[in-house]
């Protein structure tokens, strides 16, 4: 009973995370999937303060600089600010995200973006849509409680209500799309930023037939590991660079030290690998299992982890 | 530092292409940072088939490189060139005269039928709020949300009535503050009819039928002093556009609304997306009409006095608009 209902959770536990991961994927029209992170609300809620900074700001300067000139009377101060406001508002958020690709300056702060649910370009229409839809979602009941003390409380419990389920429909599917987000087919993303690490088996190429190499490994000591074992390898190995001070260095050269100890023993390589040779050694590991195993992988083979040749049913 | 044969196959992958990939990283940071409109020909013509290199280098390293690192910059790469690619490319200026020659008058004549019901729950909300007075006045503190209509009630006296209407110095007489109110009320309820159609219709008919409601107690309140034709010349000089931008946002939330409950062959959610093409230029020729009904109610109804006037104009300007929906953006033939 007890281990039919944990494998229950286990299984929606494993379709909400595929999920999530489908989620991540955008299709461009040229047809290789892009993965683009989806922003969390927290940072959302960031760039939307900011933005909600910047126009009150507008505003009042706006409403300082008419009141300098005379424009305004006393009465109809109250209702031109929030009229001002409003119309600040609105189109600002349109403009600024259609001039600057689906972003404001919020946005551009928090480095998230609009994109376009289908792939294509972000249109007008949709950018337009969820704009309005955010004032209908949140600004006005929100405005409805901060600004109005005689609001009767059927109404302010109403604003309360609506606001909670405008910001709770967002945690409820993978996109984190607000009713806005879902009328006009969009979503908001992190900005990738690409970053080109140097290619690890660059500096330690194959050495060539005529010298003698250092370390040389036999097909069957490559077949041990897959991706996910070459790929932490990959970590430690650009990890080496950075150490600076001299007590880390010590950590780290018993580290790596405990390292090549296990791959040796796991591998079945007899010579004895000297502590200032590891990082060499397993530079030149590094190299010559990428090899074998994009060859493997050329050929059909993909080798996930260590586990690749062993079914669920035969441990 | 190291020839071409003592490379491995992904490694060589990568030193062929990675000058191209360069490029693109660059041109794609000069597009992000000065906009798509500041590169040369040439640039944006590179920038085009370099992120069309980039995705198939993108798709062949997915199959052949274990490099973790270079798959990260890769994806990464053309995340950012894909968004740059495709971005927006209309300039605002042709976006708003499009609006204006063709998109919304016809988005307005597609929404007809959704139109008239919104004007149709109005009329019959003003219809029983007019009747349902003068069976009981005690109707009128029913209807109308506290502090709209200030000291115009039912215990009004006739002169005040009148004063109210023929003002000319808002500032004394408050209705300055008044018009203001009126306008970021109406603006409200022309916002919420419009966000709350998408839930079956139901809300955004009856706001509007309960905001037709008011207007009707209202109404009779002053025709049973005899003001009657006075209250609408004040009404019609702004109301005209007001109240039907009210109307015309219950009509886009009635077509959201409508979407949801009938969505034919699509999903429910499809349906909406379709439904909010032209629902969306339909609040957008609300909100336009809302603005023009303040500048109206600012200026225009302080300066026009005389009742015949303020009718010519209110309808005048309810004219144009019908003909703007009707005569815009009809294709010669």
């Amino acid at each position: 009973m007890s281990t039919a209902a944990l494998s229950r959770k286990e299984r929606r536990a494993a379709k909400r995370a595929a999920r999530h991961a489908a989620a991540k994927q955008v299709l461009p029209p040229e047809g290789v999937p892009l993965e683009l992170p989806i922003a969390s609300l927290g940072v959302r809620l960031g760039a939307q303060i900011a933005d909600i900074l910047i126009t009150t700001a507008a505003a009042l300067a706006l409403l300082l600089l008419m009141g300098i000139l005379g424009l305004l009377g006393v009465y109809s101060f109250m209702g031109l600010g929030m009229l001002l406001f409003f119309l600040i508002r609105v189109p600002y958020y349109v403009i600024a995200e259609l001039i600057w690709n689906g972003q404001t300056l919020g946005k551009k702060l928090m480095k998230i973006k609009v994109v376009s649910h289908s792939g294509g370009p972000l249109t007008a229409h949709s950018l337009v849509l969820r704009n309005l839809m955010k004032e209908a979602e949140i600004f006005l009941p929100g405005q409805l409680l901060v600004s109005l003390q005689s609001v009767d409380p059927l109404t302010g419990w109403i604003s309360v209500a609506w606001v909670t389920m405008a910001l709770a429909i967002p945690l409820s599917n993978p996109y984190r799309q607000r009713l806005g987000d879902m009328l006009a087919g969009t979503h908001v993303v992190h900005l990738p930023v690409p970053i080109l690490l140097k290619d690890l088996a660059r500096e330690n190429p194959r050495p060539s037939a005529a010298e003698t190499p250092a370390f040389s490994f036999l097909p069957h000591q490559l077949d041990h590991y897959g991706a996910f074992e070459l790929q932490t390898l990959e970590a430690l190995l650009r990890a080496q660079d950075r150490i600076a001070d001299t007590s880390a260095h010590r950590r780290n050269q018993a580290t790596v030290v405990s390292i090549v100890e296990k791959i040796r023993r796991k591998i079945g390589y007899a010579d004895v690998v000297k502590p200032e040779e590891a990082v060499a050694f397993l530079g030149a590991f590094y190299n010559a299992q990428r090899a074998y195993l994009e060859q493997r992988q050329i050929f059909g083979e993909r080798r996930e982890d260590k586990h690749y040749g062993v079914g669920p049913n035969d441990t | 530092m190291a020839d071409e044969s003592s490379l491995i196959r992904s490694a060589r992958f990568r030193q062929e292409r990675e000058h191209d990939w360069r490029r693109l990283e660059h041109l794609v940071a000069k597009a992000e940072g000065r906009g798509v409109q500041s590169l040369r020909f040439s640039e944006s013509r590179d920038l085009a088939s370099l992120y069309r290199q980039a995705t198939t280098s993108l798709a062949i390293a997915r199959e052949i490189s274990l490099d973790k690192a270079l798959l990260a910059y890769l994806e990464a790469l053309a995340a950012r060139a894909y968004l740059c690619v495709y971005a927006p490319q209309e300039r605002l200026g042709g976006l708003v005269l499009r609006f204006f020659t063709s998109s919304a008058p016809q988005a307005m004549r597609r929404c007809a039928a959704f139109i008239l019901a919104g004007f149709a729950c109005m009329g019959l909300g003003v219809l029983v709020g007019y009747l349902l007075y003068l069976e009981n006045s005690e109707w009128f503190y029913v209807f109308m949300p506290p502090g709209l209509a200030g000291d115009r009630g039912p215990d009004a006296s006739t002169e005040y009535l009148r004063s109210v209407i023929y003002d000319s110095d808002p500032d004394h007489s408050g209705l300055g503050a008044f018009a203001s109110l009126l306008f970021s009320h109406n603006t409200r309820i022309a916002i919420f009819v419009f966000g709350l159609g998408v839930f079956a219709c139901a809300p955004a008919i009856l706001l509007t039928f309960y905001n037709g409601l008011a207007i009707g107690a209202f109404y009779a309140v002053h025709v049973e002093r005899g003001l009657g034709w006075d209250l609408g010349g004040w009404l019609s000089i702004h109301g005209v556009t007001e109240l039907s931008a009210i109307c015309i946002a219950c009509g886009g939330g009635i077509r959201l609304g409508f979407a949801v409950l009938f969505p034919g062959q699509s999903t429910r959610r499809e349906a909406l997306r379709l439904a909010g093409r032209d629902a969306v230029k339909v609040a957008l020729v609300a909100a336009l009409m809302l603005l023009a009904a303040a500048l109206l109610e600012g200026f225009a109804r302080q300066l026009v006095q005389d009742m015949t006037t303020r009718y010519i104009v209110g309808w005048g300007i309810g004219a144009l608009w019908l003909s703007w929906f009707l005569f815009g953006g009809r294709r010669r033939r």
